[in-house]
């Protein structure tokens, strides 16, 4: 039978475990609701990087920042209320989630489903979105942040149009990132977007 | 730190790991029709009940009305078979109250559905967020409050850009609410959902 | 107050709802992208059996194997195939032995998937739904799979919808690689048949 200290270590895993996957979900709530702000203080202040779909690879905090309050929330001016149509629903699914050994660092794959309105050339349009994230998580002072965001998108396409009709509806690449995408093969390329985790039972 | 300190983290993971059950389990009765024991995972004492623009519905008696003679249609039986509820539960995040007797979730849900609209029978893609309040009694978790609040409620046909709401739904001829909705304002309103949580990190 | 032993047994418990969660979807994640062996790799030695939707039912480890491996693995995926399957709303409950449990789950489906059979045909986009009723075991700490079953409620093209064309595709066992015992239960929508859960009412223990 384990001692107290033992038991302890066990409890803290788990309590990390869902302290991460209320993290993922939070992002996803705070996203929803264009909370940018929010969202860019999810991250640690020595964040990696992210990576999202086309948008091109944004470094640092400050790349962070750069990403998500000034290009996707478009800064600090205020939203038109004819734009509140514009919107996303991102859904956050399936969270496989491995801590580090040294219990201040993990890793975790999800799935996303998205609902998303937005103008593509002047028009808008209805999305539908799928991707995975396979990000890293950092703990700071008790707290965990993210390290990486890494959202890999299998397909974008319109409502009216499906998957398999059109995978993509174009690129988004953002004006001003610290490189292109290092991943971005939507489908129907059949690229695999690598686990994080070794397999459960044989281990390879 | 001691057993008493641990065994109360302990406590406070299985009942996360309760409401989130109670949440699923709850979806799952929708689902599959049976209104009773989605009134028995109710309190005795639960405030209250709104979903989309039915109305605000106080009270077990409240409850009761919305599930048994709104939604249930007062029949013991399941609906004709190609009624359809699929309302999958994605996403929770809770918070405790300091003495571990009241929790608040938030969940995001999407639904396919199939089901008369007026004279004809529709299929519809839905979105909606829950904020929910659970209470523990004698051990085990109920829902206190339950809010679904409707982002959207689009036929399958068209999309949310479209369609985003396919009607109203806040009469019935026998059935009615204690007040109004408090919060329905579909898309696209720009409407956002308050978090019954703050900010993890900043606190604000 | 509670002993050592019986927190130790409580944080047992929990850690093992986690461990099949997670097993569940990286079994979900290894579908995904068509890799078969790993997913046959997750089933324990005395697996009892896989049975999806109409396909019948496969029995032992060898029939899971030859199920994930020879029916749906028989062929590569094709350019264009797609099979993601978004696994959610899980409800496990471990036995108080704490060496079985069991899941349900929700799966929907985003596809691009031949429609004359499992393989053959032109390739059409689909939505599919269905719910999961597993059974797990615990074998040397780790948790693996004993029983799937997945009850299939839609799988319909992406311009009709369920309400329209409820189910297309492979109907019925393969011939190729016959199952070892007819499907025990298939009633996709709209028929009304509703699966029941695993687990009693929380509350009133019906």
């Amino acid at each position: 039978m384990m001692n107290l200290q033992d038991l302890e270590k066990q409890v803290i895993r788990m309590e990390d475990i869902q302290e991460i996957e209320n993290l993922q979900r939070r992002y996803g709530y705070y996203f929803d609701t264009r909370n940018f702000q929010a969202v860019v203080d999810l991250f640690s202040d020595s964040a990696d990087f992210a990576d999202l779909e086309s948008f091109g690879l944004f470094r640092g905090k400050e790349g962070i920042r750069r990403l998500y309050w000034d290009d996707i929330g478009r800064g600090s001016r205020p939203r038109d209320p004819s734009e509140s149509w514009i919107s996303t629903v991102v859904i956050q699914i399936g969270g496989v989630v491995n801590l580090d050994p040294s219990g201040v660092a993990a890793k975790g794959r999800w799935q996303t489903w998205l609902a998303e309105t937005f103008l593509y050339g002047g028009v808008p349009r209805q999305y539908w979105v799928h991707g995975y994230y396979e990000n890293e998580y950092v703990k700071e002072r008790g707290k965990w942040f993210f390290k990486k965001l890494f959202w890999n998108v299998t397909f974008f396409t319109m409502f009216e149009t499906g998957w398999l009709t059109q995978p993509l509806v174009g690129l988004l690449p953002m004006a001003n990132p610290d490189g292109p995408p290092t991943a971005f093969y939507p489908y129907p390329s059949g690229y695999k977007f690598p686990y994080h985790y070794n397999h459960p039972i044989t281990g390879e | 730190m001691n057993l008493e300190e641990l065994e109360k983290r302990v406590t406070l993971m299985e009942d996360i790991q309760e409401i989130e059950n109670l949440q699923r389990v709850y979806a799952y009765y929708f689902d599959l029709q049976r209104w009773e024991d989605i009134i028995d995972l109710f309190s005795d004492n639960a405030e209250s009940v709104e979903i989309v623009d039915h109305g605000l519905f106080l009270g077990k008696e409240g409850i009761k009305k919305m599930y048994w003679d709104w939604i249930g249609k007062g029949i013991r039986s399941a609906n004709q078979p190609w009624i359809q509820f699929i309302i999958t539960q994605i996403g929770g995040v809770m918070d405790f109250s300091p003495d571990g007797k009241t929790a608040w979730g938030r969940w995001q849900t999407w639904l396919c559905e199939a089901k008369p609209f007026g004279a004809f029978p529709k299929q519809e893609w839905l979105h909606g967020y829950y904020e929910n309040k659970y209470v523990k009694e004698n051990g085990k978790w109920f829902f206190s409050k339950l809010h679904w609040n409707n982002t959207f409620c689009s036929p399958f046909e068209d999309g949310w850009l479209k369609t985003p709401l396919m009607g109203l739904m806040n009469y019935h001829p026998t059935v009615k609410p204690d007040a109004p909705p408090t919060a329905f304002h579909p898309y696209p309103s720009g409407y956002h959902f308050p978090y019954h949580y703050k900010h993890p990190i900043t606190e604000t | 107050m509670a002993t050592l032993e019986e927190l130790q047994a409580r944080i047992t418990r929990l850690e093992d709802i986690k461990q099949i969660e997670k097993l569940q979807r990286i079994y979900g994640y290894y579908l995904d992208y068509f890799e078969f062996q790993k997913v046959v790799d997750l089933f324990s030695d005395n697996a009892e059996s896989v049975e999806i939707a109409d396909y019948g039912v496969y029995k032992g480890k060898q029939g899971v194997k030859r199920f994930y491996l020879e029916l749906l693995g028989g062929k590569p995926p094709r350019i264009g195939e797609l099979s993601i399957g978004m696994i959610m709303q899980g409800v496990v409950d471990v036995d108080p032995n704490g060496k079985t449990a069991k899941g349900r789950w929700y799966c929907m489906m985003i596809e691009a998937k031949p429609t004359i059979s499992l393989h053959e045909g032109e390739l059409r986009q689909l939505w599919g739904n269905g719910i999961y009723e597993n059974e797990y075991v615990k074998e040397e700490g780790k948790w693996l799979f004993k029983k799937v079953f997945f009850f299939l409620n839609f799988r319909t093209p992406y311009e009709d919808g369920w309400l329209k064309v409820p189910v297309v595709g492979q109907h019925g066992p393969s011939k190729e690689v016959p199952p070892d015992e007819p499907s025990t239960y298939y009633h996709p929508y709209p028929s009304g048949f509703h699966l029941q859960p695993h687990y009693k009412h929380p509350i009133t223990g019906k």
